[in-house]
């Protein structure tokens, strides 16, 4: 027997550059930036302390000093529990992940209030070198990594694939970067705000080909709480809340390649959790008013959003180019600015997926506010969307 | 059979680990030729080179020669690469489907076109070898 499971509050850090060189005689510390947003997020909610049973972290980036930190944050908040604490790990799945448990806390009434919390700090590591830690998180460490690929050098292979199968257009993939900086512009929390142009895209330097620096994630950090609970509870407040209508999980048991040749571009995970999904909350895709995706690159948001069902296979970045997923479009995507312009502080993007599906079933998400947004769908995943995690969320005011 | 080889005077950026059961890929390799496990109860090929068959998870597996030929299915080139690899930039890479029915990704030789033929070279660095494709010469 399970029970119905709400968001009912939630808060964020501004996405960016949080982190402190280490040489800075005044550092930036994870607990102080983290546990002010707890006290924010349970003030959305409405709630006293004294209700949470449950603390569920995404692991911190092995940057952070402070070991065992969900314990740390117990105690630095004061918070005995009687529901369970951790701290979880899934690659980019991670955030998803701790939310999926706090939720599934609940669900099983281990406990009444669960926050799902977590704080990513990477940006003052240089690229080449946090790369050379992410590099071994994709493929296989003795045949992969040899020859030197990236996490987002699998995505760039999608991209070239997907365009020559399709015919879809460069300018078409580059798009999702120019639609999501206009969503991100409408967001305070955003790591970049200002005009981006088409062209800006197609002349930006190479990064992986055909992608440039601005269809890669910038690399940021930021911290982010979310309060989920029994219904009821959200209820008793008398404040909206954000329903779990359904989630869905698929992972097709191949890490980041499949030595049996498949369909790479159809992301057959994303496909298979959305279906669940999408049973479990009884409706469609065409039903959903928005949908915020996972998508560290311009294509995976495009190839995505087609497994999801958002967009017919092979037009994704044909209807973005034209405006089916932006704001005041069809099926609006990454209304907060996505991966690639809200930021992607990776262990915590699925925190801020769920926070910005929080903020818009609420109606709390101001200029970027999808109007009567009532159901809404979020994933996440891990290597090549060889894992997918979706959950569909109903406002209810 | 022999593969192309390909010398190179560097040192592998992040050489493979090797173990006593992948000993053998890695020998092959750097006489060359492209060999990989098959499970003698499925009769399925697996890559990477593992003691069981994880199609069906047989003990049982043997070695075979691949022909090293197929098609290009994918391939990027990476400017901004992890720092051990800063002396490669820039690397293109790729995902090539054997003609056995077998999906790897190596290093790309050249700038072949998607679904071109391809075949294997080894790539013999100073320390020991890795694989590319190439195209096909006609």
């Amino acid at each position: 027997m399970t029970r119905r499971v709400a968001v009912i509050g939630g808060a964020a850090s501004p996405i960016g550059k949080l982190q402190t060189a280490a040489d800075a005689p005044l550092q930036a510390l994870e607990h102080e930036i983290l546990a002010p947003l707890v006290i924010d997020a349970m003030a959305t909610a409405g709630l006293p302390k004294e209700e949470v049973g449950a603390l569920v972290f995404a692991m911190c980036r092995p940057y952070t000093l402070q070991k065992y930190f969900a314990t740390f944050m117990a105690n630095c908040l004061r918070l005995p529990l009687t529901g369970t604490i951790m701290e979880v790990l899934g690659n980019g799945m991670t955030g998803g992940m701790a939310f999926d448990v706090a939720v599934n806390t609940v669900a099983l009434g281990q406990a009444d209030v669960a926050l799902a919390l977590g704080i990513n700090m990477e940006s003052q590591v240089a690229s080449a070198d946090h790369a050379m830690s992410t590099m071994r998180a994709t493929g296989d460490v003795d045949f992969h990594t040899i020859f030197g690929f990236t996490p987002i050098a699998w995505y760039a292979m999608d991209a070239v694939r997907y365009m020559h199968e399709f015919g879809a257009a460069r300018a078409q993939l580059a798009s999702v970067a120019v639609k999501d900086r206009r969503h991100a512009r409408l967001n305070p929390i955003a790591q970049f705000r200002k005009p981006l142009s088409l062209e800006e895209v197609l002349a930006a330097r190479p990064i992986v080909e055909p992608l440039g620096l601005y269809e890669v994630p910038p690399r940021g950090d930021g911290a982010v709480c979310l309060v989920v609970c029994r219904e009821g509870v959200a209820k008793a407040t008398g404040r909206p809340y954000a329903l779990v209508r359904g989630r869905g999980f698929s992972h097709e048991g191949a890490h980041q390649i499949s030595e049996v040749p498949s369909d790479m571009t159809a992301f057959v995970a994303a496909q298979g959790a959305a279906a669940a999904a999408y049973r479990a909350a009884g409706i469609a895709p065409a039903d959903l008013d928005l949908a915020e995706l996972y998508a560290p690159c311009s294509i995976v948001q495009v190839l995505a959003g087609e497994a999801l069902g958002l967009t017919p296979r092979g037009r994704g970045a044909a209807q973005a180019a034209a405006g089916e997923t932006s704001l005041g479009g069809r099926i609006p995507i990454c209304t907060s600015g996505g991966c690639l312009s809200r930021g992607h502080p990776a262990y915590v993007t699925g925190l801020l997926t769920i926070y910005e599906l929080w903020e818009q079933l609420t109606h709390r998400a101001g200029e970027r506010q999808v109007r009567n947004a009532r159901l809404a769908a979020g994933s996440c995943e891990l290597g090549n969307y060889n894992a997918a995690l979706i959950h569909i969320l109903e406002a209810v005011a | 059979m022999s593969l192309p080889i390909i010398d190179l005077p560097s040192a592998r950026p992040w050489p493979p680990r090797v173990s006593a059961f992948t000993k053998p890929f890695w020998d092959a390799l750097m006489e060359g030729r492209l060999i990989t496990t098959r499970g003698k109860r499925s009769g399925r090929l697996t890559f990477p080179p593992k003691p069981f068959c994880p199609h069906d998870w047989g003990r049982e597996v043997e070695w075979v020669e691949l022909s090293g030929r197929g098609k290009l299915y994918a391939q990027t080139v990476i400017h901004a690469a992890p720092a051990a690899f800063a002396g490669e930039v820039p690397i293109r890479n790729g995902i090539v489907d054997l003609n056995e029915g077998l999906r790897v990704a190596a290093r790309i030789v050249g700038e072949p076109a998607l679904d071109t033929a391809v075949e294997c070279v080894v790539l013999r660095y100073s320390d020991g070898p890795l694989f590319g494709f190439r195209a096909i010469e006609t």
